[in-house]
């Protein structure tokens, strides 16, 4: 959809497609439908034969001289399983043997996550919130007045509606959780970062407690915000 | 995949059943020159964006700027859906933005060069009216100004 509103104001586009089903219907003007999971349209992270290969076959689309055109990348171009789509909060258990102190819990997060960002270059999916890592001590607190009474406030925290700063402080809680389990077990796909999580984690208990508390809300920002915390 | 076959019943419908324009034609634009002459811009639905720029909110159907010099550690992604593997993109944002192969490209000479500036919208949306007869157009115009001539669209 947006490949045409861009190719109608005079832009050549080719975009790559994860479902071909959709693009058979909508119709873009160029695109390569490529084999691979959601979260993954480049092929494989750190792979950059493959996202080469994937990068080539879909600019090569430019050069054609109608469309609509509609390319499959080679299905055996990636032979092996492809990783399974993590499960959902909502089908792992707790389990019995699960961390209960969240805030003793997200220093060793913060210890982990420092490692994996020395490991890795500085990259990190953390930094949605706009607070500061060394203030996630404060922020699990936060979260965790949240879940209690759906009231709670942190101070100096940016000026931007509640129930979005609690969705970037989970997301961010995620991001600092998910990356120090990565710096012990860097192969580790994920499904199995989701079911640590979700499963063992004060954390995903935490977040599991603040997901029940927007639902609960009749206002939609409220549950739209939620569904972006858990499902 | 996720070729539908391959995924579970309820997701599986749940894609089929997404309200979708059905097209018979396409717009289409001819690219003017070689792709060694060209200057390409990314333009992504994975709603990502530069660490500090105000995250994508549910359903928003605005656009965020990504000057083409920006280090791939500085982009982070605020899309809504949990329905893909996140660790994908915490491993390497080329993943879905694939800003550092565009710069080898550049080094081979096999693409002539990088538009200044990429855009970010955001992904998973059902309402898309303001995309089409607004911000699209308005990114277009942008990237015309900019000197693109040619576009990535690039999902999540």
């Amino acid at each position: 959809m947006l490949a045409r509103a861009l190719e109608a104001h005079g832009i050549a586009t080719t975009s790559i497609s994860l479902v071909r089903e959709h693009t058979d219907k909508v119709k873009p003007p160029r695109a390569l439908f490529v084999p691979f999971p959601f979260g993954h349209a480049l092929g494989r992270p750190n792979a950059p034969d493959l996202q080469h290969r994937v990068l080539r076959a879909a600019l090569d689309l430019l050069t054609e001289p109608a469309g609509p055109v509609l390319r499959d990348f080679p299905d055996d171009a990636e032979p092996g399983d492809q990783p399974p789509a993590p499960r959902q909060a909502s089908v792992i258990p707790v389990a019995s043997n699960a961390a209960g102190d969240a805030v003793a819990e997200v220093r060793d997060l913060r210890e982990g996550h420092a490692q994996r960002l020395a490991k890795h270059g500085g990259r990190t999916a953390f930094g949605l919130s706009g607070v500061d890592v060394a203030r996630f001590d404060d922020v699990v607190p936060f979260l965790q007045r949240f879940a209690e009474s759906g009231d709670a406030e942190l101070a100096g925290r940016p000026a931007v509606a509640l129930p979005a700063f609690v969705r970037w402080c989970a997301d961010d809680l995620k991001a600092l959780a998910f990356e120090s389990f990565m710096a012990m077990r860097p192969e580790a796909g994920g499904d199995e970062v989701a079911r640590w999580f979700w499963s063992t984690t004060a954390a995903g208990q935490l977040l599991r407690r603040v997901r029940d508390r927007l639902d609960a809300s009749d206002d939609p920002a409220w549950k739209a915000a939620a569904f972006g915390v858990a499902r | 995949m996720p070729r539908l076959d391959r995924l579970p019943e309820a997701n599986r419908k749940n894609l089929l059943n997404l309200p979708m324009q059905a097209n018979d034609s396409a717009p289409f634009t001819r690219l003017a020159k070689p792709l060694t002459a060209c200057r390409l811009a990314i333009v992504t639905t994975a709603g990502l964006h530069r660490r500090g720029d105000t995250p994508f909110g549910p359903g928003e159907q605005t656009y965020r700027v990504i000057p083409a010099d920006t280090p791939a550690a500085d982009i982070v992604q605020s899309h809504t859906s949990l329905g893909f593997d996140r660790t994908a993109i915490m491993r390497d944002v080329n993943i879905s933005y694939p800003i550092d192969r565009l710069r080898e490209l550049v080094d081979r000479r096999a693409l002539g060069g990088l538009a200044p500036n990429g855009y970010s919208f955001m992904g998973a949306q059902r309402e898309l009216t303001k995309i089409a007869n607004e911000t699209g157009p308005e990114v277009a115009g942008r990237l015309r100004a900019d000197g693109a001539d040619a576009v990535l669209l690039t999902p999540t």
